[in-house]
């Protein structure tokens, strides 16, 4: 098994491949690192980039601060410095480096002083490293110059060597992740000199500090902190090559950490320890808090905690897990097999109400049960006041009186039920009423209930049934102790009892979030449209979070907001630009993140199965969500995510169908124009050519009949021509009916007499009912409408005669052409009205256009009127189109 | 000389309105069938010395037509398509239609098509003849392409492509046709070999090779040499 590893483990690293591929796209980052100020990290920075600008690189000056002194001022000659930008802060003007400035001109490398610097408020980011962090995932190369102290695991450390307390800190990730770094070195008395010489530059604020700070001793301590990490990383880049390369080395420690955390202080402490100790191991390691689950004990500011725990833990490069579970000891244990951790590290902390249950403190239960794993126990220090002071949390005093309340209830009842008892039969076991007491006030009170209403039971039996009676005293020895063994008994009972209440309040807690979010699913799944799922979403979010919603969408390439709650709320700019980052590196931006932490909302992206699909803003308020909010907001934008992309998928499709449909009616257009007006076209220019060229041979019958072709394919491509010039009027929404006072008789005459000329052969009867009123509308097009229905009944309706007939039918008049032709099938009587539809062949070469109809009903509907077709209209046979329109409203028809 | 019948396979009456008078004044007979079965069976019993077919029948497919008459006739086929169907034209002459007209179309273009037809069915037994075009001669027996006095020199390719073209003068003549004929069936798709050659024939018997006015391009379809007439 082992061996198999080895042999797996001998082609290159997956992982160490593709962090590699990582970095050839990014940019790449150095980092001058400095014992202390004025060891001449800029000047090292500077004079390196001088060399680089007269070799042709392309360098520019993001940020430096030359602190005035000319030596390194002057370096800064024949470097292009990028402008700054000024901040207003607190009344002040600040100078700030420009990201956005260094974005925009790209320069092969940016030099930006000052790692640890924090950006004021309102910046996109809080911190400089953040802001060099976008430079590299730009692909730009940054070189910038960090002080050791400033490292976020050596704080502590640096604290305790110089009794400076150090504010601005770096994660050590980011300099972990640099990929060069570069020691500027100077001995501690040569610094000290440079100070004395008033070559080093520093702030007022620090000049007080100063003395302490520098001195030789720490100078010395803190060169040595930066020479040990500069090995380190040469270490770890040794090791990095070995592992791209598959060579087996000497560099597995195999160790691997479970550092255990919870809220109280020592925790942090807990943490730095350990990093010091992976990093000294060069193992990796891993941060976990164990919730318990059956406890609502997550109080926000215990949640806080361990978030800003796990952002310190993260921060020094650690892995974080939150776990829940019964037992902690089992759980941790568990993680840590799975894991294959191989060291747990774990602090001793005050045990506090909760654990008095169990026998022993969390740490020893460890390391008697954790057989071959290394348990590393971190104490608190002796100066860790608010370790030493943390009050136990006192239950608040309305929770007390009615606790008191209850168990009194409880306890007056057992005491009065057990009197009565008495009086009618002695009972030796009537303390058992009490138990029962204890138990109802468990039960309906909770753990306090329970506990004062054991004290109280053990009191009014005492004074109620031991003898003497009505005394506190007891007379019989073996009494008192029956006594203690009650209360003993009552409070552990009570303490089970008010638990499995707990339990029972937990459960229901969980079961109205489970319902509330099946309630949601099930809504959301009923939503077929985008809008009203987003609307779902936020109106629901805010239900359950109490603040305010938005939903931003891309929409057109730019995220715009699609959906708050309540409905008028608006957005600033920060709000949109920390929506648009969330949105572009998909991940949480805005309030309470690292970017843009200003802005009014947390903006979470909702990630479907198939990238993003928008953005979440949650409003931020003084109170933190509570673990159940925030589960249930986990679980309503994953929710939202999948629906959202559903939707987006589903109007993809329709979009899609949109255009097949697009396509076969251009195909349709194509192919019914080149018919429609080549056969005409082709007949004329065959007569035309005809009688040109042999008229003369020709009887005079033949030559009148060329002629009359002629006439006729002219009247078809004309009618053709007419008919698309009134479709493209439809389709562009250039029709505009006259409403004028239309007489029905008078149209369908109109329309059959232009029937008969061009079909002088068929019978058209017309039948119009002597009582039809005034309808409001265009003659010309309703007449049109009537001469293509009636040109669909000449060409389908065989040599039967046509039926044209008008009547009022309620409020309405109806207009209806018949046909006894071959009729159409009822799968076809909606799409005949479509473009280019035409029934007979399928190769599109019927006699018709295929836009009659289309153009009858897009004439009728322009009119206010409805159209639809029958078939069979008469006796298993023939069509009949039906067209409606309302009657004109009687007090329109006053003149005026 | 007897008067040549026609059979018109068109399923538009208004074609058929046309043709008829037309063809009929131009010293033809005219027969008329309206789908490809009726063009079928007017072949086999009516047996028309040539026909004209509309690729685009109701019953079946024009290209079929062509292939079924194939299988028993020599008659001479002119197809009527339109200038969009490239594809169509190309299949219906592969499979052994003698030429084509797209629509619309003049009577005097549809005559000459005619003409051609019938002449080359008439000389398809016969010896080969020398043959003028624009000034150039083309003696298939001496194997000599000569203007006025002064003999052309060509490449046995440039030969055989002349030769090709000049057995179908008037007539379209597919690249398949061509390229499979002088270079060999493995050539069918080489097209660009063609333009080459097609190229160096011109710039040899051409007078003003920019201004073809002997070897004409049929876009997309192939070439055709011009007779006289046609030229003229």
């Amino acid at each position: 098994m082992a061996d198999d590893d080895r042999r797996d483990d001998r082609r290159p690293d997956p992982d160490a491949l593709l962090v590699l591929a990582d970095k050839d796209r990014r940019g790449k980052l150095t980092v001058f690192l400095g014992a202390a100020p004025g060891v001449g990290k800029t000047y090292a920075m500077l004079s390196r980039a001088a060399r680089l600008r007269t070799d042709g690189v392309d360098i520019v000056v993001g940020l430096v601060e030359t602190h005035g002194r000319s030596e390194t001022a002057g370096l800064l000659d024949g470097l292009e410095v990028l402008p700054r930008r000024h901040v207003s802060h607190r009344g002040r003007m600040l100078e700030e480096f420009d990201l956005d400035a260094a974005l925009e001109r790209r320069p092969s490398i940016v030099i930006v002083d000052e790692l640890a610097h924090s950006n004021p408020d309102g910046s996109r980011h809080p911190k400089r490293h953040q802001d060099i962090e976008e430079l590299i995932a730009a692909g730009i190369d940054v070189w910038t110059a960090l002080n050791i102290q400033h490292l976020e695991s050596l704080a502590d450390l640096v604290g305790r060597i110089t009794g400076i307390t150090v504010r601005e800190r770096v994660p050590d990730i980011v300099l972990k992740r640099a990929d060069e770094v570069l020691l500027v070195d100077l001995s501690p008395s040569e610094l000290i000199e440079r100070l004395k010489d008033g070559k080093v530059y520093l702030p007022e604020s620090a000049r007080r500090a100063v003395d302490r700070f520098f001195r030789l001793g720490n100078l010395t301590a803190l060169r040595e902190l930066a020479l040990r990490r500069t090995a380190d990383r040469v270490d770890d880049q040794m090791v990095d090559y070995l592992k791209q390369n598959a060579i087996d080395g000497p560099w597995a420690t195999g160790e691997r950490l479970l550092v255990c955390v919870g809220s109280d202080v020592l925790s942090e402490k807990v943490i730095r320890v350990a990093s010091r100790l992976a990093s000294g191991l060069n193992a990796p390691w891993m941060v976990v808090s164990i919730e318990r689950a059956d406890r609502e004990v997550e109080t926000p500011e215990r949640l806080q905690r361990i978030e800003t725990l796990f952002r310190l833990a993260e921060q020094l490069g650690a892995e974080t897990r939150r776990v829940i579970g019964h037992d902690f000891v089992d759980e941790i244990l568990k993680l840590a097999r799975r894991e294959h951790a191989t060291q747990i590290v774990i602090g001793t902390r005050r045990r506090g109400r909760m654990d008095r249950f169990l026998s022993r403190s969390l740490p020893e239960a460890l390391a008697k049960r954790a057989s071959g794993l290394g348990v590393y126990i971190v104490t608190p220090d002796g100066g860790d006041a608010a370790f030493a002071k943390r009050p136990l949390p006192m239950p608040r005093l309305s929770a007390l009186r009615q606790a008191t309340a209850i168990a009194s209830g409880f306890v007056a009842i057992a005491a009065a039920i057990g009197k009565v008892i008495d009086l009618i039969v002695h009972l030796p076991n009537i303390s058992l009423l009490f138990l029962l007491a204890v138990l109802g006030a468990a039960v309906s009170g909770g753990y306090l209930a329970a506990f004062f209403a054991a004290v109280l039971s053990t009191l009014a039996y005492n004074f109620l049934f031991i003898d003497p009676l009505h005394t506190f005293t007891i007379a019989a020895p073996h009494e008192v102790f029956a006594l203690f063994v009650f209360l003993a008994v009552a409070i552990i009972a009570g303490g089970f009892a008010s638990r499995i209440r707990e339990q029972a309040e937990i459960a229901g807690i969980r079961a109205a979030a489970l319902q509330s979010l099946y309630d949601f699913s099930r809504k959301l799944a009923g939503t077929a449209k985008t809008e009203d799922a987003i609307w779902l979403t936020v109106s629901h979010l805010q239900a359950r979070l109490k603040r305010k919603v938005v939903l931003l969408l891309p929409r057109q390439g730019d995220l715009s907001m699609a959906a708050a709650w309540p409905p008028d709320t608006e957005l600033d700019v920060t709000d949109l630009t920390a929506a648009r980052w969330a949105h572009d590196k998909r991940e949480a931006a805005g309030h309470g993140t690292g970017t843009l932490p200003n802005s009014r909302f947390e903006f979470r992206p909702l990630l479907g199965p198939h990238g993003i699909v928008g953005v979440c803003g949650i409003e931020h308020r003084d109170d933190r969500l509570d673990l159940n909010a925030e589960r249930a907001l986990t679980a309503i934008l994953d929710q939202t995510a999948i629906a959202l992309d559903r939707a987006r998928l589903a109007e993809e499709t329709v979009q899609q169908a949109a255009r097949l449909e697009g396509e076969r009616y251009r195909e349709a257009l194509l192919s019914s124009i080149s018919h429609d007006l080549r056969t005409p076209l082709a007949t004329i220019t065959g007569a035309v050519t005809g009688l040109r060229q042999l008229g003369e041979r020709m009887t005079p019958e033949n030559r009148d009949d060329l002629l009359q072709s002629i006439e006729e394919e002219s009247g078809r491509m004309s009618r053709f021509v007419a008919n698309l010039l009134d479709m493209t009027r439809i389709e562009a929404g250039t029709l505009k009916p006259k409403q004028e006072w239309m007489d029905v008789t008078d149209v369908v005459q109109s329309a059959v007499e232009r029937t008969r000329k061009y079909a002088p052969g068929r019978l058209i009867e017309t039948g119009i009912a002597p009582d039809l009123p005034l309808i409001k509308g265009d003659s010309v097009l309703l007449s049109q409408v009537l001469f293509n229905l009636l040109d669909n009944a000449v060409k389908y309706g065989g040599e039967e005669p046509i039926n044209v007939y008008a009547r009022r039918d309620g409020k309405d008049v109806l207009i209806s052409v018949t046909d006894l032709g071959k009729g159409i099938p009822p799968e076809e009587l909606d799409r005949i009205f479509e473009k280019f539809y035409r029934r007979g062949k399928p190769d599109g070469r019927a006699p018709g256009t295929g836009l009659g109809l289309s153009i009858a009903r897009g004439f009728v509907e322009a009119m206010g009127g409805r159209i639809h077709a029958e078939s069979p209209a008469w006796k298993k046979k023939g069509t009949r189109i039906i067209m409606r329109f309302p009657e004109a409203e009687p007090s329109a028809m006053e003149p005026g | 000389m007897t008067v040549s019948r026609i059979l018109v396979v068109d399923d538009e009456p208004q074609i058929q309105r046309f043709l008829k008078p037309s063809l009929t004044a131009a010293g033809y007979e005219v027969i008329e069938a309206l789908t490809g079965a009726d063009a079928l069976k007017a072949v086999a019993t009516q047996a028309p010395d040539l026909v004209i077919l509309d690729l685009g029948l109701p019953d079946m497919d024009g290209k079929d037509v062509i292939a079924s008459l194939r299988g028993w006739s020599e008659v001479p086929i002119v197809i009527l398509s339109a200038r969009d169907r490239e594809s169509e034209k190309i299949a219906a002459l592969d499979l052994g239609a003698d030429d084509y007209v797209e629509k619309p179309f003049g009577i005097g273009e549809l005559t000459a098509r005619i003409r051609n037809a019938l002449r080359h069915r008439g000389r398809l037994d016969a010896i080969p003849e020398i043959m003028e075009v624009d000034g150039l001669t083309i003696d298939p027996i001496r194997r000599l392409v000569t203007r006025g006095v002064e003999t052309i020199r060509l490449t046995p390719k440039e030969y055989d492509l002349l030769l090709l073209l000049s057995r179908h003068a008037g007539r379209v003549v597919t690249h398949r046709t061509l390229l499979t004929t002088v270079w060999g069936p493995a050539h069918g798709e080489d097209l660009h070999y063609l333009r080459v050659f097609i190229g160096q024939l011109r710039q040899k018997i051409e007078r003003d090779p920019t201004e073809p006015r002997i070897v004409r391009t049929e876009p997309g379809v192939g070439y055709r040499l011009l007779t006289d007439h046609e030229t003229s």
